[in-house]
């Protein structure tokens, strides 16, 4: 990480960034030293960034929740006068699956579509290319995406309970915590997806329809068909309904369960980067790279 | 090289600050400055897209040097392979062969390290986010770059003060004009404080007065701040203006790497352009066979014939004007321009004097 700039003669040697630096603050007038960037900086400027579209385009946050709320109620009301009461049985576990669907799909195509769109206007080498690595910078802008996503599908779960008259245990450090580890997965899968993006341009819309995949993994049958743990979305669905329904608190869940959460996000984060990564590197060979 | 560095004098993270004022002030001690490796070193750099019959060979074995505070630019035609080279350089594309180094680090390991010290400006890219303001964008690149923001915020209002942006600081940067949205763009690429920086038609969208404000904004980046610059434009005035030198590349491979007043130079001089009514068809086909006529335009009823006449022979063309009755209505010389000059090297097998009368010279 160095560059070395040699040194002229011995006697400018330690002095030389001071003086020459101020030599030319001076002539520019002013009193300036550019310092470097640390990771609370990078990671001030990405949540930053994502903070003011989201107060300066609210009708996009807006629109979101209106849409994801349109769909509840034609689920809620169409349920009812299909099925009646059956609904109004398991009413709670379709309000925790489904404002953890809402919290799928924000992470998963804030993620995709992001890179998508960074590759439409040019941002995204600019992010390749920075000292701070891909890696960072890239999962920095996926929490800060993730962290959107929460206050919006947390807009709607209140928005749902209210209008069904239905009470759901709320602890945040428990719901947070498992919802935010289950849709970590997904975040990964939003990286590979980005990642054949950015080598096959059209190929990303296509995956956009994964998201109707979601609904099939946060029902998956985890009892009956327990593999389906190792699935994204899965095991965090199980859990955050016992949580969200049951009222289990977050210590209550035994560390095997709690492991199997932390392996499935960290895994398929890790996967969905190794992707991106290995596609980015075959951009670069074909030269995809930066095509507009 | 750099062996007697005491050490690195700066973090590569710490871009924007690495003072080169220290080369003019040790200019009377030769060795010292070989010992700063140049800004950029393309060694033999070779890239091939695709395989087989439809493989195309987008750079074949480059090689140039571009030492710091240098504004080079960089000129061919459409597929020449300029875009190709700068991805590479830029680590966007990995070369098939060569090797490329950006104040002394080889791209091709340690890629990150280099890039606090390189930025670009490509060609059909907006680089920035338009829906955040102008200083939010310089703000937020800087970061990306890594030099923290608040360091900078001083030069970042002097930078656009200069590209006359100051007063448009706090406006989103979809709701400027074509032209300012350009100059924000390399503001974003200058903001982070890159000391080499490629830029693809930087004044692709401004009007007269932004180019010229830009391009006098290049070169003081370059003599005051030793900023080093790499152009890439199709506008041979941009070029013949900022750049001091020009590397040309035709079909993958640099034809020309020389300075501006040496490529000018070695383009014919002593070229004439007569204009006359009594220009005919048998006039002018007895000139071409005793002189090099470059190109034959007829306007109306007037003729012009441009020959490249040089020393005495333009005693003789008066003559055999004379002899040949014709009144003479114009003689002007013509001075090449950075375009012609770049037209004959990228255009070299189709020479001029087989095919004189094909092309209109532009003058």
């Amino acid at each position: 990480m160095v560059v070395v700039t040699a040194g002229t003669h011995e006697d400018e040697v330690p002095p030389a960034d001071a003086s020459a630096e101020s030599d030319r603050a001076a002539a520019a007038d002013e009193h300036e030293s550019p310092r470097p960037a640390t990771y609370y900086h990078l990671a001030r400027a990405v949540l930053y960034r994502e903070f003011l579209v989201f107060v300066r385009y609210p009708a996009n946050a807006v629109g979101g929740i209106v849409i994801s709320l349109f769909f509840f109620g034609v689920l809620f009301y169409g349920g009812q006068l299909l099925a009646g009461q059956a609904l109004a049985d398991s009413l709670e576990g379709i309000i925790v699956g489904y404002f953890l669907w809402t919290l799928s799909v924000g992470a998963y195509s804030a993620v995709s579509n992001d890179i998508g769109s960074e590759v439409q206007w040019g941002t995204l080498e600019r992010h390749i290319m920075t000292p701070f690595g891909f890696a960072p910078v890239a999962l920095l802008k996926g929490v800060a995406k993730v962290v959107r996503t929460f206050l919006t599908s947390a807009v709607v779960l209140v928005v749902m309970l209210l209008l069904t008259g239905t009470r759901l245990s709320l602890d945040p450090l428990t719901v947070v915590t498992v919802a935010g580890l289950a849709i970590t997965s997904v975040l990964g899968l939003g990286f590979a997806a980005g990642g054949v993006t950015v080598l096959y341009k059209r190929i990303g819309n296509w995956l956009n329809l994964l998201q109707f995949g979601f609904i099939v993994l946060i029902s998956a049958p985890v009892l009956d068909a327990p593999w389906t743990r190792f699935l994204p979305l899965a095991h965090g669905s199980a859990l955050l309904q016992r949580a969200m329904v049951d009222g289990v608190r977050l210590w209550e869940f035994s560390a095997g369960e709690l492991g199997l959460l932390v392996a499935v996000a960290v895994g398929y984060l890790l996967g969905g980067y190794v992707v991106f990564h290995y596609a980015t590197r075959r951009a670069r060979r074909l030269g995809v790279l930066g095509d507009y | 090289m750099g062996d007697t560095a005491p050490a690195g004098r700066r973090p590569a993270t710490d871009a924007g600050d690495a003072p080169r004022d220290d080369t003019d002030e040790a200019g009377d001690a030769e060795p010292t400055t070989t010992h700063e490796p140049p800004a950029l070193v393309v060694d033999g750099v070779s890239k091939r897209f695709g395989s087989g019959e439809d493989a195309v060979q987008a750079v074949d074995d480059v090689s140039f040097t571009v030492e710091r505070g240098e504004v080079v630019g960089l000129l061919g035609p459409n597929g020449a392979g300029k875009t190709t080279l700068i991805k590479s350089v830029l680590g966007m594309v990995l070369p098939d062969a060569g090797t490329i180094r950006v104040f002394g680090a080889d791209v091709g390991d340690g890629r990150r390290a280099v890039y606090a010290d390189v930025d670009a400006m490509l060609e059909g890219a907006r680089n920035d986010y338009w829906r955040l303001t102008v200083r939010e964008n310089l703000r937020y690149f800087a970061t990306i770059s890594g030099v923290a923001p608040d360091s900078v915020a001083a030069r970042h209002d002097r930078l656009l003060d200069r590209l006359g942006l100051a007063g448009k600081a706090d406006t989103p940067v979809r709701e400027l004009s074509r032209g300012m949205k350009q100059k924000v763009s390399l503001a974003s690429v200058l903001a982070g404080g890159a000391e080499l920086v490629f830029l693809d038609e930087p004044t692709l969208g401004l009007d007269v007065e932004s180019s010229r404000t830009l391009r006098s904004e290049l070169r003081r980046l370059a003599a005051e701040e030793g900023l080093t610059i790499v152009i890439s434009s199709h506008d041979m005035s941009v070029i013949e203006d900022v750049c001091d030198r020009v590397v040309v590349m035709a079909d993958g491979r640099v034809v020309a790497d020389d300075t501006v007043e040496a490529l000018l130079g070695q383009a014919d001089r002593g070229t004439v352009r007569v204009t006359s009514v009594d220009l005919d068809a048998d006039t002018v086909a007895s000139l071409r066979t005793r002189f090099d006529v470059r190109s034959v335009e007829r306007n109306g009823e007037s003729v012009s014939v441009e020959l490249a006449v040089p020393g005495a022979e333009l005693y003789r063309l008066m003559d055999a004007l004379r002899e040949a009755d014709v009144t003479l209505d114009h003689v002007r010389t013509v001075e090449p321009d950075l375009e012609d000059v770049f037209v004959d090297l990228t255009d070299g097998e189709r020479g001029l004097a087989d095919a004189p009368s094909e092309r209109g010279w532009s003058s």
